[in-house]
């Protein structure tokens, strides 16, 4: 199979640069970035991410690539993915819980802080995909080092309302940093590393929709190949 | 992908390509059909909740974007 080499890729990609909190999260997609910030007691909160980007995919194919987004070459600290819960409601809606395991890679001094210089970080999303509405709703949040740190995220997979050829992806990202006050410097470098993961995160969606239809196509020339014979078979029998 | 329990990954994978057939051709196109994956995620289910347990990984009813979200420490 052609992808499946691609995750070799090493773990030590992912790293957590120092004083930067990258979006943790490798859903980020979106280029376009609104901010705007509130200062509370001990707690900075600002909502960083405010996006939409369009796909040149049907709902349905996106839909179908982001439920199966990892691995992706484009994600290397995403290590584990698990279902929790999963069903069906009154409306046909399917909602899934989900826990994403992550790996990174810290600076050396942590080695004296907190005695490793590896850490997982674990995300908890849960997601509704209405197939009447055609919505595909994803709400993530991380688990652990939340007294540190709070990474909300929530993303939305709709039609295009112009063009049902095309999907529309909105996305927000709350994130709450405790204890930190960050200046203008650090937030502009929040806001590049979020853009350069939603530049990945688009990237994965791709690669993953390219993945699916080859797999489809594979498919294809192999029924192709079978019925070939006994057609022919059949043929020559006349 | 794998698990986050290593010993679940080959369940995960029966149920993952089990859902993922029934999800793009039964229920994205319409059809309330049963899912015919409860006893493949039943087992991998098992698995995971005790791996969940024994890495001591704080899975919950967790509070979404509130106004003024403040977890407690974990």
């Amino acid at each position: 199979m052609l992808f499946r080499n691609v995750f070799q890729k090493s773990v030590y990609a992912c790293y957590l640069k120092p004083f930067l909190v990258p979006s943790l999260f490798p859903n980020n997609i979106g280029h376009t970035v609104t901010g705007s910030r509130a200062l509370t007691k001990n707690t900075v909160k600002m909502k960083i991410w405010s996006s939409e980007h369009i796909f040149n995919h049907p709902w349905e194919t996106v839909t179908k690539a982001a439920m199966q987004k990892y691995p992706n070459p484009m994600n290397p600290c995403v290590f584990g993915v698990d279902v929790l819960d999963r069903s069906v409601d009154t409306q046909g809606r399917l909602h899934s819980t989900r826990l994403l395991s992550t790996e990174w890679g810290l600076p050396a001094i942590a080695k004296s802080i907190i005695g490793a210089t590896r850490t997982c970080i674990y995300v908890q999303e849960h997601s509704v995909v209405d197939p009447k509405e055609k919505t595909f709703e994803l709400k993530s949040t991380n688990i652990t080092f939340t007294n540190l740190i709070s990474v909300d995220e929530k993303l939305t997979y709709k039609p295009h309302p112009q063009n049902p050829e095309k999907t529309v992806l909105t996305h927000e990202s709350l994130i709450s940093v405790k204890g930190v006050s960050l200046s203008s410097y650090l937030e502009g470098l929040m806001a590049k590393t979020i853009s350069v993961n939603a530049g990945k995160g688009r990237e994965a969606m791709e690669w993953v929709i390219m993945r699916l239809n080859t797999e489809i196509e594979e498919l294809a020339a192999t029924a192709r190949g079978t019925m070939r014979a006994p057609m022919a078979a059949a043929v020559a029998g006349k | 992908m794998n698990s986050v329990g290593e010993s679940c990954t080959d369940l995960k994978r029966d149920y993952d390509q089990c859902f993922n057939r029934w999800f793009a051709e039964k229920f994205l196109k319409g059809d309330r059909s049963e899912d015919p994956c409860t006893e493949t995620f039943r087992k991998y289910q098992r698995c995971v909740q005790k791996a969940i347990k024994e890495k001591d990984i704080p899975v919950d009813g967790v509070e979404f974007m509130g106004p003024n979200k403040d977890k407690p420490e974990s």
